[in-house]
């Protein structure tokens, strides 16, 4: 009996520090989602998602599949030519094709989802990922937006 | 059920709490420690990972420079590599050694990783190189590069061999750098990890720590105070000595002596001591000794409290470093023991000494005089008529003029004498180292304190006091001798009449002692029927007939013969014998007369005379022995006659009063009164009118100088006359001669008894006796013979 109060004590100290992060996590979990939401999946190494969308705000919720680490860029082509690459003839150059990048996920964990909200115009788009050797590994893909 | 004690010694609890913070603290030390260990072995493991799997890039990109190089037909060993890349892609996924890389790196021990997402990374990587030997294989032996396939998904574009092989390396070298920094990101969050659970642990253990020595503290201080309100709170006084000076003493002093606790500090305690105790006191708050003491102290109303003191020795005691004395107020008990103690040794009614403390302190003083050889003197007190007053006024009367008694006599003697109350009326007093001139100016004082009348209500009471001294002249000496023999100087006193004091001398004891054996005997003597009724006739000198008896008793005694009345009657008076001897006679007497009225021996008027004591008057009850003795006999009241002296029925008072009431309804039923030795008391003619008296005996000290003393005569015819004038009977008592009796008769007197006409006879002869004697003749014969 003696020892009751002090325990208590201690027990509501330690419950209060455990639910304290649970809220903090919880926080950093919440995203904004807009617009509307197109499925891209990321594997070794290939893009899935559809080759044709709308005009206008889009999520892409990006799922990495795996087992490697993914990035994720989308860039507006002219003409279909091929990407400019570094002279290492393995990577995009992406400082050349930096005013045409719509937007980027840095590179993420297999397994882990996360979107990329984007306003797409008409024209023709490239998603792809540009970690070493991924992008000519296979791991590219062609949107067509009307 | 067992119970728990509601205090419990500090250091057992005291030791445990501490035990359980040092445990909760040494876990949390432990559990850390354990911790830290397996934590760094795990890291170095991560490391050499991360460094294996780093150098698979590295590995893979000199690969693809071996084969270039190979193929243009330079030195290099594109197989060698190719096999360290495949081990080690091997050892990273299943945990071994990883291979040296001729000779650059250390030996490495690689634990397998159970992340599945690091170890899908490392099965890709797996892959990979396999995909990428398999290639570099085709290249260096001309194969078709594009049939090669392909195990993990990647689609190279196809035109250009080299192209695909450094893809295929790149992949490889991408996903094995990427498995290293996942483990390397691991390894930080587990480090992150293990810092916070460190903190958090090291923090509730500090926690747990803090609480049990806050409990711990609490504790004691709860003790401390549980123990302070004992010993504040305790009717005790506690107080510390240090160097003999007062350093603590508890608060209950205020309640114990009305004083605050700072004025028994220092020398404050011992300034209260009584002066006599001061020296034992002083030697328990220095040495410890004695352990226990009754020590006086002063409280603030200025009165002595006794102190039950112990004292307990603490100066080892790193704790207290002193003694420390309890001591409790004993004073009501102080004061009961010395009240019961007063009680034991003193009489209750006077407050003077009693037998034990006069008994004690007298063989205190014959101790002493043994060594000094001083004199003491043993004075002892018996109170003349004492017993009258207690019979007569009651004893609350009598109680009170014992106490006034005893005032008188304590204003008369020293302080330093022991005066005690013995018992009854009798006191005593001992004179510490005075002589006999002393002895005697004291008895002499004590006589004189009660001469004067003491007054008791609205009662004047005059007691008078015997007093029989003893001097004890030095050396050995019985307290109980003293006693007795003073006792017996006493006796003597009272025996000279009273109101007097007697040295106590060797003769008196023998005579005392014969005294004694007398009483002894007399008191068998009645119950052995050695006393016998003797009867001698009373003559009418008008009818010359025998007109009645008087009873007289003779003690005829195996061992002495013939004792006479005038050795054993005052004996028996002293004593109180009388009265079964009175009784005796009575009942004798009138059974023997009613025998001779029925042998026709006594014919009315015809009166037997029996002496009554003033004892038996005084002491009431007579006429209910009287009448009992009459109805027992069957014996009618005009034959039986009280004979009383003057002193008996002169007592002023109630029981001069009560005597005269029981004479009168004694005389109401008949039986006859007469005042026995007429002439020799003090009674007033007013006192004799208000007795109901028939007849006066005149004394025979005047009846034997009748003849020849005209003085004797006068006193005689006076009597005679008075007698007369009262409408008395007059009788002459102790006629011898013919003379008296010629002179009695010439006198008036009616009736006569005495040796000339019978002498007192046994009753069996009384009938021959009035046969034989020839009255009338010597009536009428002239005076010449004296007959015996």
């Amino acid at each position: 009996m003696r020892w009751a109060l002090p325990c208590a004590a201690l027990l509501c100290l330690v419950a209060l520090a455990l639910t304290g992060c649970g809220v903090a996590v919880a926080g950093r979990a919440s995203a904004q989602t807009a617009g509307r939401v197109v499925q891209v999946t990321e594997r070794d190494f290939k893009i899935s998602a559809p080759a044709q969308l709308g005009t206008g705000r889009v999520t892409l919720r990006v799922h990495n599949a795996g087992p490697d680490i993914h990035e994720l860029l989308v860039a507006r082509v002219g003409g279909g030519a091929p990407l400019p690459l570094r002279l290492d003839g393995l990577t995009v150059d992406e400082d050349r094709i930096q005013a045409a990048t719509l937007g980027n996920l840095e590179p993420g964990a297999p397994g882990v989802t996360r979107d990329l909200t984007v306003d797409l115009t008409p024209g023709r788009y490239v998603l792809f990922c540009n970690m070493y050797g991924h992008y000519r590994g296979g791991m590219h893909m062609q949107l067509v937006v009307n | 059920m067992q119970l728990t004690p509601a205090f419990r010694p500090f250091a057992a609890r005291g030791r445990r709490t501490v035990i359980a913070i040092l445990a909760t603290l040494a876990a949390v030390s432990g559990g850390s420690v354990l911790l830290s260990t397996r934590a760094t072995a795990r890291s170095q493991h991560r490391a050499a990972m991360v460094e294996v799997a780093a150098r698979q890039r590295t590995l893979a990109e000199r690969y693809v420079n071996e084969v270039l190089l190979a193929r243009s037909g330079a030195q290099a060993d594109p197989g060698y590599t190719a096999s360290i890349l495949e081990q080690s892609a091997r050892v990273l996924l299943a945990g071994g050694e990883a291979p040296e890389v001729n000779g650059d790196d250390d030996e490495a021990d690689v634990t397998a990783t159970t992340d599945p997402a690091v170890r899908g990374m490392l099965m890709q990587q797996q892959r990979l190189v396999h995909d990428l030997a398999a290639t570099g294989h085709a290249i260096l032996t001309h194969g078709s590069v594009m049939s090669v396939p392909l195990t993990a998904d990647e689609q190279p574009p196809e035109r250009n061999p080299v192209d695909r092989l450094r893809v295929l390396a790149a992949l490889t070298g991408n996903v094995a750098l990427n498995a290293s920094r996942t483990i390397a990101t691991n390894t930080d969050h587990n480090v992150t990890r293990l810092i916070t659970l460190q903190v958090t642990v090291g923090a509730l253990g500090l926690l747990i720590s803090l609480l049990l020595a806050w409990a711990l503290v609490a504790a004691t201080r709860r003790q401390t105070a549980h123990f302070r309100s004992l010993v504040t709170s305790s009717t005790d006084l506690v107080m510390v000595f240090r160097g003999g000076k007062c350093r603590y003493a508890s608060q209950s002093v205020v309640h114990m002596l009305g004083r605050p606790e700072r004025e028994l500090l220092a020398d404050g305690f011992s300034a209260l001591l009584h002066a006599d105790d001061r020296a034992l006191a002083a030697s328990m708050q220095t040495s410890g000794e004695p352990q226990q003491a009754v020590l006086r102290v002063l409280n603030r109303f200025d009165e002595w409290r006794h102190l039950d003191a112990h004292v307990t020795d603490l100066r080892e005691d790193r704790h207290i470093r002193g003694l420390v004395i309890n001591a409790r107020d004993v004073t009501e008990r102080v004061r009961l023991e010395d009240e019961l103690t007063r009680q034991a040794f003193h009489d209750g009614l006077t407050g003077l000494a009693n037998r034990a403390l006069f008994r004690d302190r007298l063989d205190q003083a014959l101790a002493r005089s043994v060594r000094s050889q001083e004199m003491l003197s043993v004075l002892l007190v018996d109170l003349d008529g004492f017993k009258q007053v207690n019979d007569t006024l009651g004893h609350d009367v009598g109680d009170q003029l014992l106490q006034g008694v005893a005032r008188r006599f304590d204003e008369v003697v020293r302080p330093a004498d022991t005066l005690a109350r013995l018992g009854g009326d009798e006191f005593a007093l001992l004179l510490d180292g005075a002589g006999e001139t002393q002895a005697e100016a004291v008895a002499r004082r004590l006589i004189e304190s009660v001469s004067r009348p003491l007054v008791i209500g609205d009662r004047e009471l005059t007691v008078k006091a015997s007093v029989g001294v003893v001097m004890h002249l030095g050396g050995h000496g019985e307290s109980e001798e003293l006693i007795r023999h003073a006792d017996i100087a006493m006796y003597a006193a009272k025996d000279s009449g009273g109101g007097a004091f007697r040295i106590f001398r060797t003769a008196m004891a023998q005579e005392f002692g014969q005294m004694l054996e007398l009483e002894h005997e007399l008191r068998d003597a009645i119950e052995n029927g050695e006393l016998k009724l003797h009867y001698q006739p009373e003559i009418d000198l008008t009818t010359r007939r025998v007109v009645g008896v008087e009873a007289l008793v003779r003690w005829e005694s195996p061992r002495r013969g013939l004792v006479s009345p005038g050795d054993f009657i005052p004996l028996a008076e002293a004593t109180g014998l009388i009265m079964p001897l009175g009784e005796l006679v009575l009942r004798d007497a009138c059974r023997q007369t009613a025998e001779w009225r029925r042998e026709g021996v006594a014919a009315e008027p015809f009166v037997t005379w029996v002496n009554l004591s003033g004892r038996q008057l005084s002491a009431g009850g007579v006429s209910e022995v009287v009448r009992r003795a009459l109805d027992d006999a069957g014996l009618p009241a005009s034959f039986l006659g009280l004979e009383v002296t003057e002193t008996a029925i002169v007592p002023d008072g109630a029981a001069g009063e009560r005597a005269r009431a029981e004479l009168q309804e004694l005389h109401e039923q008949g039986v006859r009164i007469a005042i026995d030795d007429f002439g020799t008391g003090f009674s007033s003619l007013g006192q004799l009118r208000r007795f109901p008296i028939d007849v006066i005996k005149v004394d025979r000290s005047f009846v034997q100088g009748i003849e020849h003393d005209a003085r004797d005569a006068a006193i005689t015819a006076n009597l005679v006359t008075l007698a007369h004038a009262l409408g008395l009977v007059a009788i002459a008592e102790g006629i011898e001669s013919g003379g008296q009796l010629a002179s009695v008769r010439e006198l008036g007197c009616d009736l006569a008894q005495g040796f000339l006409f019978a002498r007192p006879v046994p009753a069996e002869e009384l009938g021959q006796v009035l046969a034989d004697g020839d009255f009338s003749a010597l009536i009428d014969a002239p005076p010449t013979v004296a007959g015996i």
